[in-house]
């Protein structure tokens, strides 16, 4: 990296932008209110007050300008009284806007906005007779009209200091369609800071390498641009997205979903992987910073060389790339209903969902099933009740399908906002004069499935010592359950250590792994069609759940779960997504593989990583990285989905405990994320230390 | 059906040959090299690590079968990244006749043996037969120095070098470098000079001394007395072998 994007990585680090951020969000309540304007309106209104008080700012290193300087609390469009009325008997997907969806990119890079506007000023023509539809449109082009606006002062503020590229830039996108790399990036960063302006978040860059490639071949081939100032370039895009996260929402700091796609298939099915592929991989490398995560398409067939170079990032100890493979993303999407054109140009949502960019109107984390918990309350019934095995397992059914169902139905009264502005960003909203809060063309829900590890293991455990051997009596072992193993720790020992365990390739475990997923599948289908149009999509992720559903959180929908069969402690956190459960001996990566290959992926299709930790000091010699790239090839050949590999120190990890100072640019993988070891909360620092007491060398 | 006497099972090893592999590592050694970093291989029976973390038991006893099974879960795996089964040690000519049982048991794998050549040359001539690639140990070409640094004079090593070259199986030499005692200009020269142009030499890996050798001593009930300076940082002359036209790299 050169002078200038180091100063500009050293600025975004230091959180320099603080300085100019303004101390008060808007208050637009009032003003609103004496209108008396639709939900609607007021979400563009929100739109147009949001942009007009932004102040352009420009430094003089930048090639590619926005900072945003308004804070991170987002204008209320209603009293609390309003709300309540307007929200009361309906449920609110986490703090309400839209999120977690990726835009139609290459259509509004390519058209540029006034594109847009002019099919919603010919809707307003022919709906007349439609208020809503009426409403919508009029809606759509206040919107337009103010972020054209806004670039319009950011090209104004370029003149005034003499920046005549930028007004030539700014003067052309994001209105008009981009001509070049620049163009095209300026216009991507104008627009998905927008989208966070106005309250979305977790707003994801999706297959950027294909809707922007076109714009760099283009400038590549016209002698425009040589590869080095491409890199240059792209390097200030990926130091953008640093900027201003801080003021996007999440869970943790660093949770902010500004994902990218990379690689996989064309809409033909071949090979997308081209130039910008690997220089994306190659500045992610440079760059190493938290923004954006990466995840990279792959198949089987995947040359070993892309793998190779992906690898550097994970030798970095980016926590990404995170893997998907296509060979079996991409027949599960088109067997629930997505076209498989669609299927074929899927991009992965914040964290490791399968979306379709700008087609979808996604929920795809409405909640986590918690096998633990059904599990729980399965064998404490069913032991009670003096039933064998297969009368345990009908009860883990009853309650998977009722903690299913539980969550489907609280969606079915799912309320979002309206958003003309996404909507703008979105494939089919405008032409077919819809909003995207009224749903796309797939409305589909998502499930986490949490806990999964544990919950075979503890199955297995009782199967092995209470029925196989009978060396525990199914009183004590609900005894010891209830007391959380207090007084009852050669139990404690013998169900955690001894029993047969998930990741070993042990099919004494992994056939209960199989058989609650195949039940979660069963309970999705089961419940059919929502309301909305879509079905529900299992996965086999966690996200914040390992912790959540085993420590509570205010408000959360799922069951909490004491002291476990597999020997966990009540409040100790279960594995990360598809990971063995903490503490247990395992054999090594190859046999966690082909524990987790087991799943049916066909089935169990939202998405979810198997989570394995390497240690840094496998990679001592150059050999190294082509091995680790075999691992991630075998990944893909064992027919598993999805794959999170991270590499970490963990006398660093210790060391950054206890002297924060000297780790400010430490980044972990958190769950489907990477963020700032010392910005997280001390909870996720211990869990993720204890993940890597294991780490494989 | 044999059972042997193993103390790990390390999947996804990468420095242990080609692609990517599992290690089978095999108890008890003949020598007790000054350096060992893997003492718990030394003892032929199981036995316990003391760490303040606890107490682990080191061997266990596993079948042929129950080996070969376990192993040819991963074949796929093995043959689809140029990878597959290394036995080492410990020292797996301790236990020839087992290895020999389970290779028989294996599914196709590429079998790698990584010895230190100490031990029966009819044994170890059956073995080759079932071998795909040996990593062969050369310490010291001294034979007192040998006796002194290893427990044992190296004449039955370098007996079994011959055999290991007269059979046909690709081999790569592996020298640990120990300050100033494996790595030295003489030691080096003589190895460089045994080996030119025996046939089925594929290369030299000069293995720099790990700093870490004494870190499981205590746990294992051993006493660390290095007689050598740890800090002291390697040469690896690598031109005492390429001025014989012998590949040679450092690992």
């Amino acid at each position: 990296m050169n002078e200038r994007l180091k100063r500009l990585k050293v600025k975004a680090r230091d959180l320099d932008q603080k300085s100019y951020r303004q101390s008060q969000p808007l208050n637009i309540l009032s003003d609103i209110n004496a209108q008396n304007l639709t939900w609607m309106r007021r979400m563009a209104h929100l739109t147009a007050r949001q942009c007009q008080a932004e102040v352009p700012i420009i430094d003089p290193d930048e090639q590619i300008v926005f900072t945003r300087t308004l804070p991170a609390e987002i204008p209320e469009v209603y009293t609390p009284e309003q709300w309540q009325e307007l929200t009361t008997g309906r449920t609110i997907h986490e703090s309400g806007p839209i999120n977690n969806l990726s835009p139609d990119w290459g259509m509004v890079l390519s058209q540029g906005l006034l594109e847009q506007k002019q099919i919603a000023l010919d809707g307003v023509m022919n709906c007349q007779n439609d208020p809503e539809k009426l409403d919508f449109y009029e809606s759509a082009i206040i919107t337009i009209d103010s972020v054209i606006e806004l670039a319009n002062r950011y090209a104004k503020e370029a003149r005034r200091q003499n920046r005549m590229d930028l007004v030539e830039v700014l003067q052309q996108v994001p209105a008009r369609p981009a001509q070049t790399f620049r163009e095209a990036l300026q216009s991507l960063r104008l627009l998905h800071s927008v989208t966070h302006l106005i309250g979305h978040y977790q707003i994801g860059l999706g297959r950027f390498d294909q809707f922007m490639w076109p714009y760099l071949r283009s400038d590549l081939h016209e002698g425009r641009l040589d590869m080095e100032q491409a890199y240059d370039l792209l390097a200030e895009f990926f130091i953008s997205l640093n900027k201003d996260s801080d003021l996007y929402p999440g869970v943790q700091q660093g949770d902010n979903g500004q994902t990218i796609t990379l690689g996989g298939v064309d809409q033909n099915g071949q090979t997308a992987v081209n130039e910008l592929t690997r220089l994306c991989l190659r500045v992610s490398r440079d760059v190493s910073m938290i923004d954006p995560k990466i995840n990279l398409r792959i198949t089987a067939d995947t040359d070993l060389e892309l793998l190779s170079l992906a690898t550097e990032l994970t030798r970095k100890g980016l926590g990404f790339p995170q893997y998907s493979n296509d060979d079996v993303v991409i027949p599960a999407l088109v067997k629930h209903g997505y076209s498989l054109e669609d299927a074929r140009d899927y991009a992965v949502a914040a964290c490791w969902e399968f979306i379709i960019p700008g087609k979808g109107m996604e929920v795809v984390n409405i909640g986590a099933l918690s096998f633990p918990a059904a599990v729980d309350r399965a064998l404490r019934d069913g032991l009670l009740a003096g039933e064998e095995m297969a009368g345990i397992l009908d009860r883990v059914r009853t309650e998977i399908e009722y903690q299913v169902n539980h969550l489907a139905q609280t969606y079915e009264k799912l309320i979002l906002p309206p958003a003309p502005f996404f909507s703008v960003l979105m494939s089919d909203c405008l032409s077919e004069g819809k909003d995207l809060s009224k749903g796309a063309k797939y409305n589909n829900f998502g499930i986490h499935g949490a806990g999964s590890a544990n919950a075979a293991d503890a199955l297995a455990a009782v199967q092995e010592f209470v029925f196989n051997q009978r060396s525990i009596k199914p009183e004590d072992l609900i005894a010891a359950l209830d007391q959380d193993f207090q007084g009852w720790e050669d139990l404690r020992v013998t169900l955690a250590g001894k029993a047969p365990k998930v990741g070993n390739d042990d099919d004494r475990a992994d056939t209960f792994l199989v058989t609650l997923f195949n039940m979660f599948a069963d309970a999705c289908e089961a419940y059919g069609t929502t309301t909305l149009g879509g079905i529900i999509r299992p996965g086999s992720a966690t996200a914040m759940y390992y912790i959540w559903l085993t420590q509570g959180f205010e408000d959360m929908r799922e069951p909490i779960v004491g002291a476990t069969a597999e020997g966990r402690q009540s409040g100790k956190p279960f594995g990360a997504n598809l990971a063995p459960t903490q503490g247990v001996q395992i054999r090594g990566p190859f046999s966690v593989l082909l524990s987790f290959a087991k799943i049916d992926y066909q089935r169990i299709y939202n998405g979810g990583p198997i989570t394995i930790e390497i240690s840094d000091s496998v990679f001592r010699d150059r050999d190294s990285i082509q091995k680790v790239a075999m691992l991630v090839r075998t990944f893909a050949q064992q027919g598993c989905q999805q794959l999170q590999l991270n590499s970490m120190n963990l006398e660093t990890m210790l060391d950054a405990r206890a002297h924060p100072e000297n780790h400010k640019n430490l980044i972990v993988r958190v769950w489907g994320w990477s963020g700032y070891f010392c910005e997280l909360t001390p909870e996720y620092q211990d869990q993720i230390i204890a993940r890597h007491i294991y780490a494989f060398d | 059906m044999r059972r042997g006497l193993i103390f790990d099972i390390k999947e996804f090893a990468i420095h242990d040959g080609p692609g990517i592999r599992t290690t089978v590592f095999l108890k008890g050694c003949p020598l007790a090299c000054m350096w060992c970093h893997n003492p718990e291989g030394q003892s032929a029976t199981p036995q316990i690590l003391r760490n303040p973390g606890g107490e682990r038991l080191v061997g266990e006893y596993i079948t042929s079968d129950d080996l070969a099974g376990r192993l040819n879960r991963q074949a796929k795996i093995f043959k689809q990244n140029g990878g597959g089964v290394t036995f080492s040690g410990g020292e797996p000519l301790m236990q020839s006749a087992f290895i020999a049982e389970v290779i028989t048991l294996l599914d196709d794998i590429h079998v790698l043996l990584d010895t230190c050549g100490y031990g029966s040359s009819d044994d170890f001539r059956h073995l080759l037969k079932k071998v795909d690639l040996v990593y062969y140990d050369l310490k010291l070409m001294d034979p007192e120095l040998h006796q002194k640094f290893t427990g044992r004079d190296n004449s039955l090593i370098l007996e079994n070098l011959t055999v290991l070259s007269q059979s046909g199986v690709p081999f790569v030499i592996r020298v640990p470098l120990i300050p100033t005692i494996t790595d030295t200009t003489e030691n080096l020269s003589r190895i460089a000079n045994r080996i030119q142009n025996l046939p089925g030499l594929v290369k030299v890996d000069l293995l720099p001394y790990n700093q870490s050798a004494g870190a499981k001593y205590e746990a294992a009930g051993m006493r660390w007395q290095p007689d050598y300076d740890e800090k002291k940082p390697v040469t690896a002359n690598l031109k005492i072998f390429t001025d014989l036209g012998i590949n040679v790299g450092v690992k």
